[in-house]
């Protein structure tokens, strides 16, 4: 008996556009880019949505439909469920439709695409909340199993998911943890006793999302045929092989002419030939085998690169010195409880933005390694630090006139000069104070949080603000 | 294997990059094992284990001048230069004037001659100065060639007003040569699609940059840096291929955000008086200083004094002055029009003409310093790559492609 994980994940960010210092205090708008280049997110939905979403989702609707075997997994950044609803609706559809199937499950992740797990326990805890809660409303399903950015992963994440509820967690397959032993069964980490680890089998995962479409590897081209006999070549020494990769491998990174449509077309049918060969989900998989071992990982592991490490997000200094700015502002921004801010901020804690900025290649001239929209990595921190400041801006403001409301209420003096009283910023003006999600209560552990919900005494500010158009003193001229 | 070059200038002369560029290469190519013999057309000292004759004074050519000339590689084909022919009875010199363009076909008349007599097996003619020089040996001698553009004359008009007597000559030398080498792709491109030239004929050697043990100097503008200024520098000549106006123009906008930056303009040259002039219209006489061509001890104190280096070249063939401020641990925002982009990535680049650009790049440079950090630190990685001898490589094994397919 041997059973098939895939897993595809689905992501998209929201690229910052041309932000120059000149912009900052200015223009509070840094995603929409609307150049029709790499730069613009509605374009690249648009064109990716062409290329990979929706002659892929074609196809797998196809085999659910025609093999009542067939089963997968899919993970979605928020980011681009977000960007799917604003700019190519038919393509979320087609997504609900596979998922109403009941054979495809949906993992846990975090809402923006962020590291925030190394840099911010509460933070991570609150975008996997609203990434469930994004699920429920999008697709009426609640996950179960999880997997982190980049698919990164240590013992202490293993650890929150259990504690969490969660049944399984998604990890790579990687010798430097493995030693001889194959990841094509199911681990426990150490410290925990429910939640149950499945492993990427790197190799078979790489061959259909890095080297399909290479003509200098030995193997291409690839038939499904010899793939699944590949596969089927595991029968008795594993249960479970785990197919991890880009949603995206699917006619973007590998292109309709490598043939990949076709390879996915008869996949699954090749490997269900073999009597003994099963599809699971993630779920299935981790109740159906018992856990083989300890898989210990006491650093970050991550799938990308030889390392498997993050150094391609934050592996030099000024990728380093932007992600730390990053969430040094977090209290600031959960502070001011306004949810514009606290979305803009979450935008910009996507890897994607710091992954622009990588030099590794720079040493041993591989600029083809990886990929950026902007013209540099230098270009990219110089954009990103210049947005990042104008939102600490926006956050310093909204702060100050957070204390300052509270101070004019607790004085009791409706009858202020208007002068005395702080103006209004523009966060007032664009974006009416809204009450946010209410959050789950805090791990005892984590440390305490200012409450998002909007203080007695900001709900005085606002009845002052009724009584006073203050802001009309402060609009910009458009 | 031996090779007979011709270059306009050498070190320990001061001049631009030609000289250094011919010394860092034929050092190279001597300890590669390459016989180089450099001529050179007038008589001055020089560095390095080189045999060195001069066009001036060797064997049959007439020495109907001394060594008082300054030749600069860099003037229009018509620039009148001043050589001593003799003395009268007072024991005064007698000048006589002649256009580059003369003396051009002077050296190249005594390279004929210097062919005849030396025995080699390629010739290497460096810039357009001594382009002749190397066609008149191809032709007395029937070896194969290479010219060695370190310039064209696009680069000197920055695209406007090129010199046609200097064009004629570049194509003309082109299309007779052997084997073109560019110090970019940059001016590759400009050899293909200017000046036409097949482009299976041209080859890329990229400039090294020699690593040399820095010397802490005294820090200059001391009285600004101890006021929270910070200083961005430019370093070269002041003329129009150089692109300094649009760096005065760019301050404009970089002042108008931060007025705590100051602008040092370093070097000297025929454009001089009108960006002094463009500085005081502009109103940046407070944000900005002249410090006239440093060199030397003078120079690296000033490399070392800026927070940030500025190359806004209009057309840069190569362009080693980054190479230069990167030792020095200053980083640079460096013009896209230019070689050195191809091989610096540690760098901020920019259009020159895109003067919005190069100002949020000087601000935000300035404004972040971990970037700034990080352009030296792994700039400084990069330099260790760009040697001479790797340049050296390449050309010897042009030499050896070029012997092998003359006598075969």
């Amino acid at each position: 008996m041997l059973t098939v994980c895939p897993y595809f994940h689905v992501h998209q960010p929201y690229r910052v556009k041309k932000y120059r210092v000149f912009d900052i205090g200015e223009d509070t708008e840094y995603f929409n880019d609307v150049s029709g280049t790499d730069l613009d997110n509605r374009f690249i939905v648009e064109k990716v949505a062409d290329k990979s979403y929706r002659p892929t989702n074609k196809i797998l609707k196809q085999l659910l439909d025609t093999h009542p075997e067939f089963r997968f997994n899919l993970s979605f950044s928020g980011t681009v469920l977000d960007q799917f609803e604003a700019y190519a609706p038919d393509v979320l559809e087609s997504f609900q439709e596979l998922v109403a199937t009941g054979r495809v499950e949906i993992l846990a992740d975090t809402y923006h695409h962020s590291l925030a797990f190394f840099y911010s326990v509460p933070e991570f805890k609150r975008q996997v909340q609203k990434h469930e809660r994004r699920i429920k409303q999008l697709f009426g399903v609640k996950p179960r199993v999880f997997r982190n950015t980049e698919l990164s992963y240590r013992n202490d994440l293993a650890k929150w998911c259990e504690d969490n509820g969660y049944l399984g967690i998604m990890a790579e397959g990687w010798e430097k943890y493995l030693g001889d032993r194959s990841p094509n069964y199911v681990y426990n980490p150490p410290g925990c006793n429910k939640i149950k680890i499945l492993l990427k089998n790197y190799k078979l995962s790489d061959d259909i999302a890095f080297r399909f479409g290479n003509k200098e590897w030995p193997d291409w081209p690839l038939s499904a045929d010899t793939y699944a006999n590949w596969i089927h070549s595991h029968h008795g020494d594993g249960q479970t092989v785990n197919l991890f990769m880009d949603y995206e491998s699917f006619g973007e990174h590998q292109w309709e002419d490598t043939g990949i449509f076709e390879f996915l077309k008869v996949v699954p049918e090749m490997l269900l030939r073999h009597p003994d060969t099963s599809f699971k989900t993630a779920t299935e998989t981790v109740q159906a085998y018992d856990t083989a071992g300890v898989y210990d990982v006491p650093d970050i592991l991550t799938w990308a690169d030889t390392e498997r490490d993050l150094t391609a997000w934050i592996g030099n200094d000024i990728q380093r010195d932007a992600i730390a700015a990053t969430y040094r502002m977090e209290g600031a921004v959960m502070q001011t409880g306004k949810r514009n801010l606290i979305e803009t901020w979450r935008k910009l804690q996507t890897s994607d933005h710091y992954y622009y900025m990588c030099t590794k290649w720079s040493n041993d001239g591989d600029v083809h390694a990886y990929f950026s929209p902007y013209k540099s990595p230098y270009d990219a921190y110089i954009n990103f630090m210049n947005a990042l400041s104008d939102l600490k801006l926006r956050v310093d403001h909204a702060v100050k006139e957070k204390e300052l409301s509270a101070a004019a209420a607790s004085s009791n003096s409706l009858g202020r000069p208007v002068a005395e009283i702080t103006q209004p910023s523009t966060e007032i003006e664009t974006e009416p104070e809204e009450i946010l999600e209410v959050e789950e209560k805090q791990s005892p552990k984590s440390r305490p949080e200012p409450t998002d919900e909007p203080s007695p005494l900001s709900n005085i500010w606002n009845r002052i603000k009724k009584l006073l158009p203050l802001h009309k003193l402060k609009q910009k001229p458009s | 294997m031996k090779v007979l070059t011709f270059s306009w200038e050498y070190p320990p002369a001061k001049n631009g990059g030609l000289g250094v560029a011919c010394f860092g290469l034929t050092r190279e190519l001597l300890t590669a094992g390459i016989a180089v013999t450099l001529v050179l057309p007038k008589t001055q000292p020089w560095r390095g284990d080189a045999r060195v004759l001069f066009a001036d004074t060797e064997r049959l050519v007439v020495a109907d001048r001394q060594a008082d000339v300054i030749f600069g590689p860099y003037n229009q084909a018509s620039t009148l230069i001043e050589s001593i022919i003799g003395y009268d009875l007072h024991g005064q010199p007698i000048y006589k004037s002649r256009s580059i363009l003369e003396e051009a076909h002077r050296f190249a008349t005594q390279a004929a001659v210097i062919a005849r007599l030396e025995e080699f097996d390629v010739i290497h003619a460096h810039d357009w100065t001594s382009y002749l020089a190397g066609v008149a040996a191809k032709i007395v001698s029937g070896k194969q060639l290479i010219l060695h553009v370190h310039a064209t004359s696009y680069d000197q008009a920055a695209s406007d007003n090129v010199d046609p007597n200097i064009y004629k000559i570049e194509k003309e030398a082109f299309e007779l040569a052997d084997k073109v080498v560019t110090v970019s792709e940059y001016t590759r491109q400009i050899v293909v699609h200017k000046h036409g030239i097949d482009p299976a004929k041209v080859e890329v050697v990229h400039n090294g940059c020699d690593a040399e043990d820095v010397i802490e100097q005294l820090p200059t503008l001391v009285e600004l840096k101890r006021q929270g200024k910070k200083i961005v520098l430019y370093h070269g000549r002041i003329s129009i291929q150089k692109g300094v106006d649009y760096f005065v123009r760019a301050a404009r906008k970089v002042v108008d955000v931060d007025p705590d930056v100051v602008f040092v303009i370093s070097g000297w040259g025929d454009m001089i008086t009108q960006v002094i002039d463009q500085v005081g219209s502009m109103g940046l006489s407070e944000n900005v200083r002249f410090a006239g061509a440093l060199w030397e001890e003078d120079r690296d104190r000033m490399y070392q004094s800026a927070d940030l280096f500025v190359m806004p070249s209009v057309s840069e063939p190569f362009g080693l002055v980054p190479l230069e401020a990167l030792q020095h641990g200053t980083p640079s925002v460096i013009s896209k029009q230019s070689g050195v982009a191809e091989v610096l990535t540690h760098a901020l680049k920019v259009d020159f003409w895109d003067v919005d650009e190069m100002a949020n790049q000087i601000l935000s440079a300035l404004r972040y310093p971990v970037v700034r950090e990080q352009m030296v630190s792994e700039g400084r990685l990069q330099l260790l790559g760009m040697s001479w001898k790797i340049a050296a490589q390449k050309v010897k094994q042009l030499y050896q492609n070029l012997v092998q397919y003359a006598t075969s």
